[in-house]
């Protein structure tokens, strides 16, 4: 597992689950349906103002947990990515990609 | 879809946990569309009437809990529980929970340490069933009173969470059989934590299960803690403030930020998620959320008894028959007694007519208080103070309720409405249906006697103390945002002291403006550009954190009374001081219809009591100060000096400003003096123009003849409520009743009514527009300041009295000060005062000090003798201080002004007295090494030295080495004996009278300590200065500068260039009519008490020592403002003890040109500013921060208190020691 802050671009179903995704020229669809969770973020070190008012996105995120196959290749192995969205911006990162296979073959990107 | 009603909601009210007030969450409830929405507090219903009146406000129906500890047995925990009442039921539900509430606390002791608290699921099961059984009552429906919500935090929660499923399941079985059916409900909460925390969906999922498995109903809630997400970051720092550690340290941190009162939607999706994964439907979670709301609607009259005051028994008070009929009787009793003048004997008042006055007037009081129905609870308070007065306690009505006759023939007030021209309608009318307020004062030291004998009087049934919320203001938000963000605590300390009274909501708009905040805002500035935001945070954190509720307590003057059933109506909790206190405070008071009466302890009662004590015990003379006449010369002459320190109400550096412009000659003018000295009439410039009336400067004035009998106690300037109510009455003839009503409008939204009922029927009166115009614009002008002169009256008795007390008997009283520290000063100030008046301070002696401060005859004193010329005081020569022997009165200090010493030492050390010998204190007294040392250092030993032998310092390095020898054991050892073996005398047993061997083996090696040294060690062991004053030994730096001493400023031209220094003993910022903040900063330098202004250039000049500098020199103009009024209007000022910073001793010689085209600059803008030019400043404005009360009190760093009271004290502030230099 690697942690990344790459950029993702997001389609999502109407309930707000992601159901497509463009991801290093690729496209991706959903092959399981999506976790969803929010993860603390330690704002305190992170973060270097905590003004009142300040709201959604300070203390914590949220994670999507996708297992995804190649839209264009339906045989190709599930992948599973954790996604961050950013609920003031509404963009979306990958913050951490499971391979599956042998760790240590990690690609840090950003 | 209906909305989602949240049943599991935690207020700001919950201490170090809620984060939204009862309003906020109201508010984002009504704007999500809920109808319903509950309030469940930790440990208690301190938010309940807040959240109750909120909802009414936003028509949404209120439900009301209690999040609560529970144990099935006392070792044996059950986790935390949400305890619901059921509504709709006349109060039953509501009652039960009460009573379940009240349980849980009845376990603690009160205060931080007195354990917390918790209910035992058994209590809980009875107050569910009800005291009734259902099935004997068919009217009663079958459900039980209360519902019980086992959440995360609950046995079966936590079971679950730890994978250990047979065991919650086994824990629920057991909660579904202890309480009665109905009661048990599974409070199903997901926060959506990530996988594996706390509170995430895969827990909500397996409550759902665990409660279907046991058919017990499951319900969904959030656990609410704040009203939106930005409550979020709030929260984690009050999780970490509540372990008392950093925000990286903290272990039960909230998961993530998703405990927020989320709208329908969000509920709905959270619902659909745990319900998939359960593999049913949301629809019956949601049903049953929304049924079991609906079951606990309360309905705030029927369930709650909202608005409705609700007064003791007739039979408890002691009411026989007719209230109405026993009030007037007791009424004439007590007018007979009041004015014997006036009675003829045999229940008859004479002809004359004051007597029809009187009389008439107590017919009109008692019309109106019949009408009202009102008898019962001026029986109640009538027989409170007869309580009060039987215990030998001064008491005294404060307030409006000095405006009624009938209160002062009730014993209950003791200022003469007729004399003083006081209006009953001011206090109550037929047109004001609500119950009045009868605050009464009494002696402060015995406030918890009294309370003890109200609950006593009117059973603890129907009595209880109320309690106060204690906020979180500036520094301790500072203090706790340092510690969750993990910085140095002396930095944080630091920060926290550069903090003058400021809503700290605004600390970031502050940094800008406020000038001893500049090096912090400098330090915030770098670190930003260094990568640094610590210093940014802690700004954010600050402003979260203010006005917070921290904790519960007591308040200091409020008390319940109520009915039998008040512990229905309220759960109570222990007090600090052992009764019970409500959980409400006084904004609820009205709203639970509770009738609290305000029995305040006042300090200067006590002083005042002290001294009359004192006299008698020294002269056998009773003085009893109802008998002495309100027109002594001597005690007028001695306030105008302006010489009013320790006197009530005037000893502030302002009202002292005030006293010496006023020159008051009678009581009338101490009343006015009270009245005037208020925010609005210094705001108002109402002040000049009176006293240029008063003093004949300038004629009086009155906008028609016919006020003139209204105004001419005040020279036709209005200062009084009842003056509006005349002039009103007289010029619209309204009636006194409707005027107080209309007056009660201006300054309000409907003021306009007022006005345009007021010119219509002035003029149809016949008054001229003009007249019409200019007294409604005095009308509205003071509709925002006024003040009520039965408010003035009330304070001015104790004000003359503690005058009169400080003219004839200046020593007992100033003892009486030292002893209950009423003021706003330090102690030590009071030493000097005491010293300038010529009233020797005879140092602690543990063969005359005892547990108190004492007056006692002595001969001659060294101090006194050797005094230097200049410090003769006008004062010496007082009758009090002749006496046939030639001697004086001089104040004992007492033991308990010996920091370090415990109850217990001061109570062996004053029933062991007299010693012979330092032996004899070790064996009798048993001190402790370091308190025996202590006493050496302080020369309350000197008594025991051989004359002629070893000094003070030799005894001291007797002790020390002594004691060496045994110093690493456990402090509190008493101090070793010289001959262990040798067996302890018996208490009480005196000992022989055997020469002191210890003491005249003692070889002289060293002298006494020096007068400095003394000083020092007096300072750091009793925070007093006694042998001298501590800016003695800056005598000589000082005089070389040329400082002028505070009695020699009144000789000084207005407008000459002074220097002045001394010690800090007030700052104050009082509300400015421009708005700006001008520091009044008042300094003793031994001579008197020297009151300098800093506007906005002097606190630029001076930065940020301005709040944290304990000696000060300050260099300023001398402004003179009457005959014996003179302040200095500083231009800036020093940190004696920054000696790096301080001027070279040629500084006004060196610097008169600069000072000259100061001067010139500064009538320039003087002048200009005169004819209305806006003169732009070349520094900052510094607006003036609300201080939320009139004067602001200030104790310094430098009032150490006397260590007596020390324990007594909110925990103060940790003081450093005060070091002359050497």
């Amino acid at each position: 597992m690697g942690t990344f802050t790459q950029s993702v671009a997001v389609e999502c179903a109407q309930d707000g689950a992601p159901a497509r995704l463009r991801w290093e020229g690729r496209e991706y669809v959903l092959a399981e349906r999506p976790l969803r969770w929010f993860e603390r973020r330690r704002w305190w070190a992170e973060e270097v103002r905590a003004e009142k008012g300040r709201g959604p996105g300070l203390v914590d995120h949220e994670i999507w947990r996708l297992q995804v196959s190649l839209a264009r290749a339906a045989h190709a192995p599930v992948r599973t990515l954790d996604l961050a969205h950013h609920l003031d911006s509404g963009r979306w990162r990958l913050v951490r990609v499971h391979e599956p296979a042998v760790a240590g073959t990690l690609r840090h990107t950003a | 879809m209906s909305a989602f009603p949240h049943l599991h909601v935690v207020s700001a009210f919950s201490a170090h946990h809620g984060v939204s007030w009862p309003a906020d969450l109201a508010a984002a409830a009504a704007a999500a569309g809920m109808d319903l929405l509950a309030c469940t507090d930790r440990d208690g219903l301190y938010g309940t009437a807040k959240h109750v009146a909120a909802c009414l406000r936003h028509g949404i129906t209120p439900i009301v809990g209690v999040d609560l500890a529970v144990r099935w047995a006392g070792d044996e925990p059950a986790g935390r529980v949400v305890v619901l009442a059921r509504g709709g039921r006349q109060g039953t539900g509501y009652r039960a929970l009460c009573r379940v509430v009240s349980a849980a606390h009845a376990r603690t002791s009160g205060g931080s340490a007195g354990g917390d608290p918790w209910a035992s699921v058994a209590e809980i099961a009875a107050a569910a069933a009800g005291p009734v059984p259902h099935a004997a009552d068919s009217s009663r429906p079958a459900t039980s009173e209360l519902a019980v919500l086992l959440g995360p935090d609950s046995d079966v929660g936590r079971h679950l969470a730890r994978r250990r499923t047979a065991a919650g399941a086994a824990a629920l079985r057991r909660w579904r059989f202890a309480l009665p059916a109905g009661t048990p409900h599974v409070e199903v909460v997901s926060h959506l934590s990530a996988p594996g925390q706390r509170l995430d969906t895969g827990h909500a999922v397996k409550m759902l299960r665990a409660a279907r498995a046991a058919r017990v109903p499951a319900v969904l809630a959030n656990a609410v803690r704040y009203a939106a997400p930005d409550g979020a970051a709030t929260a984690d720092v009050l999780d970490a403030v509540r372990a008392l550690s950093s925000l990286d340290a903290v272990h039960d941190l909230q998961p993530n930020g998703q405990g927020w009162l989320k709208p329908t939607e969000a509920m709905h999706r959270i619902a659909r998620e745990v319900a998939d994964a359960a593999d049913e439907r949301p629809g019956p979670l949601l049903a049953a959320t929304r049924a079991l709301a609906e079951s606990c609607a309360i309905d705030p009259e029927t369930d709650l008894g909202w608005g409705v005051p609700r007064v003791p028994e007739a039979a408890v008070v002691g009411i026989e028959g007719d209230p109405d009929a026993v009030l007037r009787r007791r009424t004439l009793e007590g007018l007979a007694a009041r004015y014997p003048d006036l009675h003829t004997g045999a229940g008859r008042f004479d002809t004359g007519r004051a007597a029809r006055d009187l009389e008439d007037r107590a017919e009109h009081e008692l019309g109106i208080i019949s009408r009202l129905g009102f008898a019962g609870y001026f029986l109640t308070v009538a027989a409170v103070v007869d309580l009060i007065e039987g215990m030998g306690v001064r008491v005294a009505a404060r307030g409006s309720g000095a405006s009624s006759l009938v209160n002062h023939a009730l014993r209950i007030s003791h200022v003469d409405p007729m004399a003083n021209g006081l209006i009953m309608e001011r206090f109550l009318s037929d047109d004001r249906s609500t119950l009045p307020d009868i605050d009464i004062d009494v002696e402060s030291a015995r406030r918890h006697e009294i309370y003890h004998a109200v609950v006593a009087r009117f059973g603890s049934e129907r009595t209880t103390l109320m309690s106060m919320q204690n906020a979180y203001r500036a520094r301790g938000a500072v203090r706790d945002a340092g510690l969750a963000l993990g910085m140095d605590e002396h930095e944080v300390d630091g920060i926290a002291k550069q903090l003058w009274r400021f809503s700290a909501s605004d600390f970031r708009g502050a940094l800008t403006r406020m000038p001893e905040l500049s090096d912090l805002a400098r330090r915030i500035d770098s670190g930003r550009r260094e990568g640094r935001h610590q210093l940014d945070l802690l700004v954010d954190l600050t402003e979260r954190l203010d006005r917070l509720p921290r904790h519960i307590s007591m308040h200091p003057c409020g008390v319940i009374l109520s009915d039998a059933r008040l512990l229905d109506r309220t759960p109570v909790q222990p007090s600090g001081m052992g009764l019970p206190m409500s959980q409400f405070d006084k904004h609820d008071m009205d709203p639970m219809g509770f009738l609290k009466l305000d029995i305040l302890g006042v300090r200067m009662q006590s002083a005042i009591a002290y001294t009359l004590h004192e006299v008698e015990r020294t002269t056998g003379e009773r003085i009893d100060l109802e008998q002495v006449p309100l027109d002594d010369r001597a005690t007028y002459e001695m306030i105008r000096t302006t010489h009013t320190l320790g006197c009530f109400q005037i000893e502030s550096p302002g009202q002292r400003e005030l006293i010496g412009k006023l020159e008051p000659r009678e009581f009338n003018d101490l009343v006015v003096d009270i009245s005037l000295f208020r925010p609005g009439p210094m705001q108002s410039d109402m002040v000049r123009p009176f006293l240029e009336h008063r003093h004949g400067w300038a004629p009086a004035h009155y906008p028609h003849p016919h006020l003139e009998p209204v105004l001419a106690e005040t020279h036709g300037v209005t200062v009084f409520h009842e003056q509006v109510l005349r002039t009103m009455d007289v010029m619209t003839g309204c009636g006194l009743a409707r005027a107080d009503e209309l007056r009660r409008l201006i300054g309000g939204p409907e003021e306009r009514r007022v006005e345009a009922f007021f010119r219509s029927a002035a003029l149809q009166k016949g008054y001229g527009l003009d007249v019409i115009d200019e007294v409604w614009a005095t009308l509205h002008a003071f509709g925002s300041f006024g003040f009520c002169k039965a408010h003035g009256a009330a304070f001015a008795v104790p004000t003359y009295h503690s005058a009169w007390l400080k003219t004839h008997h200046p020593a007992a009283f100033m003892a009486a000060i030292l002893e209950h520290d009423p003021g706003m000063y330090p102690a030590r100030l009071m030493v000097a005062e005491a010293r300038r008046m010529g009233i020797p301070v005879l140092p602690v002696d543990v063969n005359r000090s005892t547990r108190h401060v004492r007056i006692e005859r002595i001969p001659s004193h060294p101090e006194v003798d050797g005094r230097p010329a200049g410090h003769a005081s006008p004062d010496a020569g007082h009758p009090d201080t002749r006496h046939p022997d030639a001697g004086r009165w001089g104040i004992r200090l007492p033991l308990t002004a010996v920091s370090g010493l415990s109850d217990a030492e001061v109570d062996r050390l004053d029933a062991g007295r007299p010693y012979a010998s330092l032996a004899d204190v070790r064996d009798r007294a048993r001190p402790t090494a370091r308190s025996l040392e202590r006493l050496a250092q302080l020369g309350a030993l000197d008594c025991l030295l051989p004359p002629g032998g070893a000094s003070r310092t030799d005894l001291v390095h007797h002790l020390e080495l002594q004691h060496s020898a045994t110093r690493s054991d456990a402090p509190g050892r008493a101090a070793r004996r010289s001959r262990s073996s040798r067996l302890r005398q018996v208490d009480g047993q005196l000992s022989l009278d055997l020469p002191d061997t210890e003491l005249t083996a003692l070889t002289p090696l060293f002298p006494d300590p020096s007068r400095d040294a003394a000083v020092r060690t007096e300072l750091d062991l009793t925070a007093l200065d006694v042998t001298a004053h501590l800016m003695d030994s800056h005598a000589p730096y000082l005089d070389a500068l040329g400082v002028t001493r505070a009695k020699d400023l009144l000789s000084r031209r207005t407008q000459s260039r002074v220097l002045v220094a001394g010690v800090r003993v007030a700052t104050q910022t009082p509300p400015m009519r421009s708005g700006k903040r001008v520091v009044f900063l008042s300094v003793d330098d031994g001579t008197g008490c020297v009151d300098a202004s800093f506007f906005t250039e002097a606190q630029h000049a001076s930065g940020e020592m301005l709040f944290s500098a304990r000696l000060l020199l300050i260099e300023g103009t001398v402004r003179r403002t009457g005959a014996r009024a003179v302040s200095v209007q500083a231009v800036r000022a020093w940190d004696l003890h920054r000696p790096e910073t301080l001027p070279d001793p040629d500084y006004l010689d060196a610097t008169r040109d600069r000072w000259r085209a100061w001067l010139a600059a500064d009538r320039r803008a003087a002048t200009l500013r005169r004819r209305g030019v806006q003169v732009p400043d070349a520094v900052p404005d510094i607006p003036h921060h609300s201080t939320g009360g009139w004067p602001v009190k200030v104790r310094p760093d430098v009032a150490l208190p006397m260590a007596a009271r020390v324990a007594a004290r909110p925990a103060p502030a940790p003081a450093s020691r005060l070091v002359p230099p050497a």
